[in-house]
């Protein structure tokens, strides 16, 4: 019995220890000023922005004072945050004014719901929705629909088939294509490795993003013949799980050469698993999302890349979709894509101001 | 209860002067948003403010036997989920919502029972089911939401009942059953006995436990018709629906005018209660302001409530402050 106390003790203050040596290092490169390298700060982003621009053209040019409703998951997140600071500078420039408005709690069906209920009973002359679920705002929509308020749906969309029944109507959808993130994922370690095992790591079991994730990875490995996938496991976006997850495929697999992340949360509880075991030189660890702490990891050689969404382009894509909608221009495509971009160790500097 | 050092404070009722911030917060809101006293956003408050009254009815009810359950939210979830399960199985929509509720009144037996025959802390107790029940939730979906129901079962959650919102009438009738239940029933009267002194009510011969299983039996009832409303609103039953809301429905309660001591509650407190919160959440998406402030707004409000509610039971009671 004291034995098992002990144990369960000492593993306590393991995690503690882990626990806080992520924290400090979050907290300690956090406030660190950029350093942008001479010529290249915000290339990677301009880069980005231009792309996405391209394929809206031709830019709406608003007529009149239009105010526009967005409503988020949540903004609890750093990555809506950042979404709402996208709506926010693109009304600005393009002379109209937005409100943004989340669920109050994270992961609050209902009360999304309720919130654009609510934003439909004012004078918006249209609303960009990002619904929590492919469900949830659907009867929302619905009565913006019936009183002709045009909706455009950032990031995900509702449900085609509830929304066709409903008669909820979306007039444009801006999101990334997170099968492209998978395959941007691990093509990177493909490339590095050559051949050799290989390991994914996915998100929360169900979650659209990190299936499809999970599902681009999963291909990008299986065309290539050299390439073994030795398992698949689900991390559900949790530092520690990938931590124990890592920790254990390093020891089935002495000889592992890759695993690809699901998000960078998870990422770098793996590399602390590698580092911990002595292995981080051997095995090439890519993430998801671009987070800062991504950042300084790349930076520092530890973790090897990561792949980027820009909740700015979302935000700002939302607007200009918005736009295009009200001054009656057509929308050309079912999706636009705000575009993807790998990073590692080569390129980290030219995303300095990435958002 | 000594009555010796009555204020004019102290005569006015707490629910009135909450009914008093309720028409004050309204004219306000009319005043200065042109959409707010529409009957098509007044509609929406009234379907906004429902699942706080469903939830807070059951609740209320527990905490005034000196009780508290934290696992109406899970509940309300894991009856939605039967539910659905039974509809897409090809169960008329009766019989569906039948299992359903049956699942939420089973629960309750299973609290009930834990924290009144086997004399177990009810915080520890429903705060275990919560994980517990969360769990069979995502057990029963794998983590996908369930959808697509016939128009029959979603008129429970966005139709409408004459001019109203069916769900704010099944608000409504709950609230009703609840005020009848706490005031003119014997399980009301032993309920509240229960909650200024269980210890005598013991000794009196009362079957302490019978009435305490009852209660929280009720409390999982309203937490599946709460499970009923979210789902048919949403056509979906989803396993993370009803996450927190066994915070909202306390704080329904409590500023209500309901006494987390136990002893003392009022249902029409808690429903003038839940109107307000739904007004004040309305106001403050109509004003744009972000949803940070709605969750800083909501916590004083109900810190300020508790503050009086405890000044006037003090003052009351003699007590220095």
């Amino acid at each position: 019995m004291f034995k098992k106390l002990a144990l369960a003790g000492a593993i306590m203050v393991l995690l503690i220890g882990i626990a806080g040596c992520a924290g400090n290092k979050g907290a300690g490169n956090a406030p660190s000023p950029a350093a942008p390298a001479a010529n290249a700060a915000n290339a990677a982003f301009n880069d980005a922005q231009t792309k996405l621009l391209d394929s809206l053209q031709p830019l709406p040019k608003a007529t009149k004072q239009y105010k526009i409703a967005a409503l988020e998951i949540t903004l609890a997140n750093p990555f809506w945050v950042t979404v709402k600071q996208g709506y926010e500078d693109a009304a600005k420039e393009y002379g109209v004014t937005v409100d943004v408005l989340a669920a109050p709690k994270e992961n609050d069906v209902d009360s999304q719901l309720e919130t654009l209920k609510t934003i439909v009973n004012k004078d918006y002359d249209a609303i960009a929705v990002s619904p929590i679920t492919p469900l949830n705002l659907v009867p929302g929509v619905a009565d913006a629909t019936r009183k002709s308020i045009p909706v455009v749906a950032v990031g995900n969309n509702i449900d085609t088939e509830a929304a066709a029944k409903a008669n909820a109507t979306i007039k444009a959808f801006i999101t990334s294509n997170f099968e492209d993130q998978g395959k941007l994922g691990a093509g990177f370690i493909a490339n590095k490795i050559g051949s050799g095992k290989v390991a994914i790591i996915e998100g929360l079991a169900g979650a659209a993003q990190g299936e499809a994730r999970k599902k681009g990875a999963q291909e990008t490995f299986e065309a290539n013949p050299n390439i073994k996938i030795v398992s698949i496991q689900a991390g559900d976006w949790d530092r520690q799980k990938a931590y124990n997850i890592a920790a254990s495929l390093i020891q089935a697999n002495p000889d592992l050469k890759g695993i690809y992340c699901a998000n960078d949360v998870m990422a770098m509880g793996v590399v602390e698993a590698l580092k911990a075991a002595g292995k981080k030189g051997q095995v090439v660890v890519t993430g998801n999302d671009f987070i800062d702490e991504a950042k300084t990891s790349i930076e520092n050689g530890e973790l090897d890349a990561s792949v980027a969404m820009s909740p700015y382009l979302f935000g700002k894509g939302g607007i200009i979709l918005a736009l295009k909608v009200l001054e009656g221009q057509s929308v050309k495509q079912d999706i636009y894509w705000s575009p993807v971009a790998l990073i590692d160790k080569d390129n980290v500097k030219t995303f300095d101001g990435w958002k | 209860m000594r009555r010796g050092n009555i204020s004019s404070w102290n005569k006015i009722s707490p629910q009135a002067i909450l009914f008093a911030v309720l028409i004050l917060l309204s004219l306000g809101l009319s005043v200065h948003s042109p959409f707010f006293f529409k009957w098509d956003n007044l509609r929406n408050v009234l379907d906004q403010s429902t699942l706080n009254i469903i939830f807070g009815t059951g609740m209320t009810l527990v905490i005034v036997s000196g009780g508290i359950d934290l696992s109406v939210g899970a509940e309300a979830a894991l009856a939605g989920i039967i539910m659905a399960i039974a509809l897409h199985a090809g169960m008329g929509v009766t019989p569906a919502i039948v299992a359903g509720l049956a699942t939420g009144l089973l629960f309750g037996l299973l609290n009930g029972s834990c924290i009144a025959l086997l004399r177990l802390n009810p915080f520890i107790v429903t705060l275990a089911s919560m994980s517990i029940i969360r769990g069979l939730t995502l057990i029963l979906t794998g983590s996908i939401p369930i959808s697509g129901f016939s128009e029959d079962f979603l008129w429970f959650g966005s139709g409408n009942a004459g001019p109203l919102p069916t769900t704010a009438v099944i608000a409504a009738v709950i609230a009703l059953l609840g005020a009848v239940v706490l005031n003119w029933t014997k399980l009301g009267y032993y309920s509240t006995a229960l909650g200024g002194n269980e210890e005598a009510l013991r000794r009196s011969g009362v079957s302490t436990a019978t009435y305490k299983i009852a209660l929280y039996i009720l409390c999982g009832f309203t937490a599946a018709v709460a499970g009923l409303v979210m789902t048919a609103r949403l056509n979906s039953a989803d396993p993370t629906a009803g996450y927190m809301m066994e915070m909202d429905a306390i704080a329904t309660a409590v500023l209500g005018g309901t006494s987390m001591r136990g002893g003392a509650g009022s249902i029409g407190g808690m429903v003038i209660a839940g109107l307000l919160l739904a007004v004040l959440r309305n106001g403050l998406v109509m004003h744009g302001i972000a949803s940070y402030y709605q969750q800083l707004l909501t916590g004083l409000i109900i810190l300020i409530a508790i503050f009086a509610s405890e000044m006037r039971s003090r003052s009351r009671d003699g007590l220095s402050i």
